[in-house]
């Protein structure tokens, strides 16, 4: 490990309500021959895990494996049955993401994972930067398994995903909402900017009442690693007044950013009600008569 | 080619990009963003003297994988076949993930496109160049009008011309 790089503190010691979903890198590393454990990557560059993966890893595309290429949905319980299986996933497997970009998409994958009712799932603290960081090994050799025997019989969207007539349910009834994107989004400045797009939203701003948290407080930027519960619950709770027994939905732009903190809040302060609205802004700023708030 | 090649053949070009750096006598040096994703290219376009077709196209830009790689594919077939700049702008969005691949390029198109949006971006600023001095228009004229082209590009995702390196930049998108 390079000398100059900032150590990062034991997570059982952190505080989290339920360390066990965090592994860190010398766990992965420890475990890279463990035939019961499939490290999956979920990138938002299409083509890093080409570059270089960590050895034995599979890669899980967000867009091509697990978004419907038709509807706006995620795939059903057979398409993803299938693409389990060919991934050598078992009934027993322990299933370990990572990615770029801070683990956003590692933690959007745990998400869809879940609503597969999928529950032995874990994400590398870190991520691939972290790993890289310390100069750990990348591989380019595409591993092969034996088909899976996973079996997948539904997938329940009720627990951790939140639809925009839910979202509305949530403004009229002032429960808690938490907007993750950046505060210029949050105040809808980017709309007014010159040569800057729109992004397909055809309103800025935020859905009324909602916090602007953005996601990245819930990271060290020196380690890439999540902040440990202390300071989380200083962020959520202190600053912005969540409870872990209120109801809370949070969002972004497509549901991928805001999936990190339904993560950091769901698994790490144990909140026991957040979903992920992954609409997001793309479906509510283009939402006819949505309510829209600015500050 | 199949998938394993064309992805070799991307990574390849990612890994060891062709005509990747400035050129010195370009006409025109456009940049252009991703702000989804914190791409950015910039494209330099020298014409040919007299002609309205390309003599050089080279490039410059940090990003995915997937953009670096367009940027490259793109600007070895535009050095190979110095096309007319009626010919570079029709070349179309489509047929750019044709080029690299609807497999893999149409999960991402805005990477995959981003070159070829700033090197249209290029020779529509070569053109208006070349006709406004012409017609005897001054240095900030043109700017102005370049600026007008950058607008165009609103609401495709990609910020082309003047201001894309900010915004493709900007924490909150790519970061935050």
């Amino acid at each position: 490990m390079p000398e100059t790089l900032a150590p990062v503190a034991d997570i059982t010691a952190r505080g989290y309500a339920h360390p066990e979903v965090l592994v860190s890198t010398e766990w992965v590393a420890d475990h890279l021959k463990d035939p019961t454990v499939r490290l999956v990557e979920s990138d938002e560059d299409v083509l890093l895990y080409e570059t270089g993966h960590i050895a034995g890893a599979v890669k899980v595309d967000w867009v091509a494996d697990l978004n419907d290429p038709l509807t706006r949905d995620y795939i059903d319980a057979p398409r993803f049955q299938r693409l389990l299986r060919a991934k050598g996933i078992n009934d027993n497997t322990t299933i370990v993401f990572y990615g770029d970009k801070n683990n956003w998409w590692a933690t959007y994958a745990f998400w869809v994972f879940r609503l597969f009712g999928l529950k032995n799932l874990r994400v590398l603290d870190g991520g691939r930067l972290r790993w890289v960081d310390e100069g750990r090994e990348l591989v380019t050799q595409t591993p092969r398994y034996p088909e899976g025997n996973i079996t997948i019989s539904v997938r329940n969207d009720t627990g951790h995903r939140a639809f925009r007539d839910q979202v509305l349910e949530h403004v009229n009834r002032g429960k808690r909402l938490v907007d993750v994107r950046s505060p210029e989004e949050y105040r809808g400045e980017r709309m007014h900017m010159p040569e800057y797009p729109n992004e397909g939203a055809l309103r800025g701003g935020h859905v009324p009442g909602a916090r602007s948290i953005p996601w990245g407080r819930a990271v060290s930027p020196e380690t890439h690693t999540f902040r440990p519960a202390s300071e989380l619950r200083t962020i959520y709770q202190q600053e912005n007044g969540l409870q872990p027994g209120d109801d809370v939905i949070v969002y972004c732009r497509i549901g991928e950013r805001s999936s990190h903190t339904w993560f950091a809040l769901t698994y790490l302060l144990g909140f026991e009600s957040v979903r992920n609205y992954d609409g997001s802004w793309t479906e509510w700023g283009n939402l006819v008569r949505a309510p829209v708030e600015k500050p | 080619m199949d998938r394993e090649a064309r992805v070799a053949w991307l990574v390849d070009h990612y890994q060891r990009p062709r005509h990747r750096g400035k050129l010195p006598d370009a006409d025109a040096r456009v940049p252009g963003g991703n702000p989804g994703c914190g791409d950015i290219i910039t494209m330099y376009l020298k014409g040919q003297d007299g002609e309205d077709r390309v003599a050089a196209v080279s490039f410059e830009g940090v990003g995915c994988t997937l953009s670096q790689a367009a940027a490259s594919i793109l600007a070895e077939r535009i050095n190979r076949q110095q096309p007319t700049f009626a010919e570079v702008l029709d070349f179309s969005y489509e047929e750019m993930l044709d080029l690299l691949g609807r497999g893999i390029a149409s999960s991402r198109p805005q990477c995959a496109t981003l070159a070829l949006g700033t090197l249209k971006g290029a020779v529509k600023t070569v053109e208006m160049n070349r006709k406004l001095r012409a017609a005897g228009r001054s240095d900030e004229e043109i700017r102005e009008l370049r600026r007008a082209i950058a607008a165009q590009a609103e609401g495709t995702g990609l910020v082309i011309g003047e201001g894309a390196e900010q915004a493709a930049t900007k924490p909150h998108i790519a970061s935050m």
